[in-house]
């Protein structure tokens, strides 16, 4: 039972400040991150001391011999990959630091465990698809090119070649998730950079995505150990993530397997696409890969499963064929309720190399009186009487969840996140007697997007991509 | 229903399969109004105002007399609904107010350049490239970089 019935989960308030070896970690990251927009082939004296103290700060740990001769080697103009990965590595780390305060914090605040990896034996060895290692090669290449020129002074001309490379890598099942986050990352680039002028950098984001790349690309991908489970999935919470050529549908919710107290899982399914299908056609590209999964968000049902795999991070992998919606509606309300205030420490959370502030979603469920909102688009909530953050930027423009829903809403489930250097909370289910959620309209838009822009590109692929094999 | 982004109203790719702004062009693919086989590459150069429109085969489209085609009044329609006015008028370094157009072809006053034939290769790869996303298949595992990625 929470300690303050009237006041939902205690201490979310106690989130207004944030922890201070954080805020000085972000502080040294954000003269690194000046490096990467000047560029590594330049290095001024101001370049060369923020390395030197960012070498310093790692004094005492395994990284700090490594990035001594990374930064010695970058000085005198030694540009090979394996420098740059060590600085990716030195940031990633950093990150995953600030991660862990930030997280300890969290959990302080809510009174609840931190979250935990579950223990699975290791994966068998598996063999890396051949192509993996040279693709990976190509990748930290690219990425080397861009931290040696420096964001400020990218050229349109020296991003393209990228784009051959990406093709082999979307090609290659085994690096999907180098093909989501690349071609994320490409866009944004192109987009960012048109043929003249000099557009303002989000430096921040693009050091992120840039290391993230660079992380994720220094050895083939190796595989990951699973466990089956089989029981039931009631699913209370959603979230959309999309950029031109992804659409990902997360959805977060109890596992009940037989013989063991309900846990929170998410699972997620995605699909690669264009710019031009949005809106209805996300339905049609979701619908293959998660018929069912959209089904009993749709109807507010539990969904059988047997034999998924399930990630020590709490990842469930969806398979639909191992899927089953079962017909009785369920009260998510109550089912959130009942396993987000007092959850376990086996919850969602993210591997030690993933983890980093902006990954963080620590689930939250806040009863009708624990807070209030106001207006068509509110940007914070009461809690008690002090406002907290609303990360409304998050939420995707649909009806859905419009957020004007929260005002007289009898519940609401929310990821508390950290972004800009302060905490907010992102509605992911508001109980207005029936749970609104991202995705519940894309059950019925699956007939409308039949014959639409999916269908014609899909048919037109059919044709073209076969003439040119 | 989930909203598009900038799109003031869906783009139909019936007409007009493929557009993008990439390279210094405004470039995409026009089907053929009466050969259901046939499509036609098109694209405005940004700065010049350079533009063309060609078969995929490389033969110059019949329309093109010195002027820009219908195929291309159509690209510039369709590339102003993806995009919305100002980004292409930026991009294409127009001298037009963004708040002021409603549809693309008020934009084909402002463009200064003349007919300047590249191949239809390479913006003809650009579409097969597009067409390779719809045709990856869709996966269940874990994305979580795709957190970086929310609109």
């Amino acid at each position: 039972m929470p300690l303050h019935p009237l006041h939902g989960p205690p201490g979310l308030l106690d989130l207004k400040s944030v922890p201070e070896p954080v805020t000085h970690t972000a502080g040294l990251l954000a003269q690194l991150d000046e490096v990467f927009e000047s560029g590594f082939g330049r290095l001024s004296s101001a370049n060369l001391q923020t390395l030197a103290s960012l070498a310093s700060s790692f004094a005492g740990t395994p990284l700090a011999e490594p990035l001594q001769a990374a930064i010695a080697g970058l000085g005198r103009s030694e540009f090979v990959d394996r420098h740059f990965a060590v600085i990716a590595a030195a940031r990633a780390a950093a990150h995953g630091a600030m991660h862990d305060a930030l997280v300890a914090q969290a959990c302080a605040a809510l009174s609840r465990p931190r979250p935990e990896l579950e223990v699975f034996a290791a994966a068998p060895a598996q063999e890396a698809p051949p192509r993996a290692a040279v693709l990976l090669e190509s990748v930290r290449q690219w990425l080397m090119e861009l931290a040696i020129a420096g964001f400020a002074n990218l050229e349109v001309g020296a991003l393209l070649p990228f784009q051959a490379t990406l093709d082999a890598i979307m090609a290659e099942p085994a690096l999907v998730r180098h093909a989501a986050l690349l071609s994320g990352f490409l866009d944004e680039l192109l987009t960012v950079f048109p043929a003249h002028g000099k557009p303002e950098v989000p430096r921040l984001r693009w050091v992120d995505l840039w290391a993230r790349s660079m992380v994720l690309s220094l050895a083939p991908p190796a595989p990951v150990a699973t466990r089956e489970v089989k029981g039931e999935l009631r699913v209370f919470a959603t979230d959309l993530r999309q950029h031109d050529h992804v659409v990902c549908l997360v959805a977060f919710g109890a596992l009940h397997e037989p013989g063991k107290p309900p846990r929170v899982v998410r699972t997620s399914v995605s699909a690669f696409k264009v710019d031009v299908l949005q809106g209805e056609d996300l339905a049609g590209l979701l619908n293959e890969v998660g018929g069912k999964l959209l089904e009993a968000i749709a109807g507010g049902q539990g969904l059988k499963i047997a034999g998924m795999l399930l990630h020590a991070t709490g990842d469930l992998v969806w398979q639909e064929s191992r899927a089953e919606v079962l017909p009785a509606k369920l009260k998510l309300a109550e089912e959130a309720a009942a396993v987000l205030t007092t959850p376990t420490a086996l919850r969602p959370s993210a591997r030690p190399e993933d983890r980093h502030p902006a990954v963080i979603e620590e689930l939250v469920w806040l009863p009708a009186e624990a807070y209030a909102a106001t207006g068509k688009e509110p940007r914070e909530v009461s809690l008690g009487g002090s406002p907290f953050p609303l990360a409304s930027e998050r939420v995707p423009v649909s009806d859905d969840l419009p957020l004007a829903e929260l005002a007289g809403s009898k519940g609401l489930v929310a990821l508390l996140r950290f972004d800009g250097g302060r905490w907010s909370l992102q509605p992911v289910m508001i109980d207005k007697g029936k749970p609104r959620m991202v995705g519940t309209s894309l059950q019925s838009a699956r007939a409308k997007a039949r014959g639409g822009n999916l269908a014609t590109l899909k048919e037109r692929a059919g044709k073209l991509l076969r003439k040119k094999s | 229903m989930i909203r598009p982004r900038v799109l003031p109203r869906a783009r139909k790719v019936q007409k007009v399969p493929f557009v993008e702004l990439y390279a210094g062009r405004l470039q995409g693919v026009v089907s053929s109004g009466s050969d259901q086989d046939r499509v036609y590459v098109s694209y405005f150069e940004a700065g010049s105002g350079n533009f063309y429109c060609s078969t995929n085969n490389n033969r110059p489209c019949g329309g093109l007399r010195g002027s820009p085609c219908k195929h291309l009044v159509e690209l510039l329609n369709e590339g102003v609904l993806q995009y919305g006015a100002a980004r292409v008028i930026a991009y294409l370094g127009l001298q037009a107010e963004p708040d002021k157009v409603k549809s693309g072809g008020e934009l084909l006053r402002h463009i200064k350049g003349g007919p300047h034939k590249v191949e239809a290769g390479m913006v003809f790869s650009r579409f097969l490239t597009y067409l390779q996303y719809v045709s990856v298949a869709p996966t269940g595992v874990p994305l979580p970089d795709m957190a970086w990625f929310v609109r």
